[in-house]
């Protein structure tokens, strides 16, 4: 009973945790952010499996998780105010070649970090070239360029 | 296709939320369906123990005894659940503990009211069904088992 309390109550501190380390896409991991990713791994695994390190309690606290996350997103297509307090919502960061530097500050974006997304993702040498750069919910930039 | 993959995974998560309200309720151990406890017929003897449990896992077994006032109380543990545990802690401390045949055989003090508890945390690494039996002279006796999951 403790190990499916202990399992949801770490998907919630997992999640509310994450949720203030803020939007970050997996692809643009440095090396520290991954070690980092592990010693939380880590620490997580402890507090999730405590003593116990029989095959039914690891069963559980899997089944556990995946009841919680695949019910949430259940949840969330019922909720729409549900969905975006979980995942946030897209901010767009650049308007026809301007930088919405107020905007950037508060996402934690340089011009640099937009205009590498830009030419990575579209070619793009200069910010007049964007019509809209756009940070999605899972940390990515978007790129529109001008026709 | 895509709709029988797709009623296999809603078919699935309903299982898992099943098997985990389940779980919930003890019948993976450390809840309502797996604490249980058993009385000797004279009333005088009663352990409670986890009818369920994992193995690997610490597990209480809490026993009373009514002797007769300030006396000390016999009693005797046995059954493969006893070998096959082992035990980690037990509290009090009694006062005599020695070997009986197969049996482990403890003398405890009694209160005023002629009450001896013992708190036994046992761990095992077996998997499946394990017998105990609490003895305290001849006509007192308990059997119980415990299923151990892997």
């Amino acid at each position: 009973m403790d190990s499916i309390l202990r399992a949801a109550g770490m998907y919630v501190a997992l999640m509310l945790l994450f949720r203030v380390a803020g939007r970050r896409s997996l692809a643009d991991l440095t090396t520290f952010d991954f070690v980092l990713l592990l010693i939380i791994g880590e620490a997580t695994q402890q507090a999730l499996l405590g003593e116990d390190f029989s095959f039914t309690n690891a069963v559980l606290v899997i089944a556990t998780l995946i009841v919680v996350d695949v019910g949430l997103s259940l949840a969330k297509l019922n909720s729409r105010p549900l969905a975006r307090f979980l995942d946030g919502h897209s901010t767009l960061v650049v308007e026809h070649g301007q930088f919405l530097h107020q905007r950037m500050r508060r996402s934690r974006l340089t011009e640099d970090d937009i205009l590498e997304s830009a030419r990575d993702s579209q070619g793009i040498e200069s910010v007049e070239q964007i019509k809209f750069a756009i940070v999605e919910r899972n940390g990515k930039i978007s790129i529109i360029p001008k026709e | 296709m895509q709709k029988r993959v797709w009623r296999f995974e809603r078919v699935g998560w309903y299982v898992l939320v099943i098997i985990v309200l389940l779980a919930l309720a003890g019948l993976f151990g450390d809840g309502p369906l797996s604490d249980a406890e058993v009385v000797s017929q004279d009333g005088r003897l009663k352990v409670e123990y986890q009818r369920l449990s994992r193995s690997g896992t610490t597990d209480n077994l809490f026993i009373t005894i009514q002797g007769s006032p300030g006396q000390p109380v016999m009693v005797e543990l046995e059954g493969p659940l006893l070998r096959e545990a082992s035990i980690e802690t037990m509290q009090p401390e009694p006062l005599v503990s020695i070997s009986h045949g197969p049996a482990l055989r403890l003398q405890l003090g009694t209160s005023k009211g002629g009450m001896a508890t013992l708190y036994l945390t046992l761990r095992s690494g077996h998997v499946g069904s394990l017998e105990g039996v609490v003895r305290s002279g001849s006509n007192t006796e308990v059997h119980f088992s415990t299923f151990l999951y892997p």
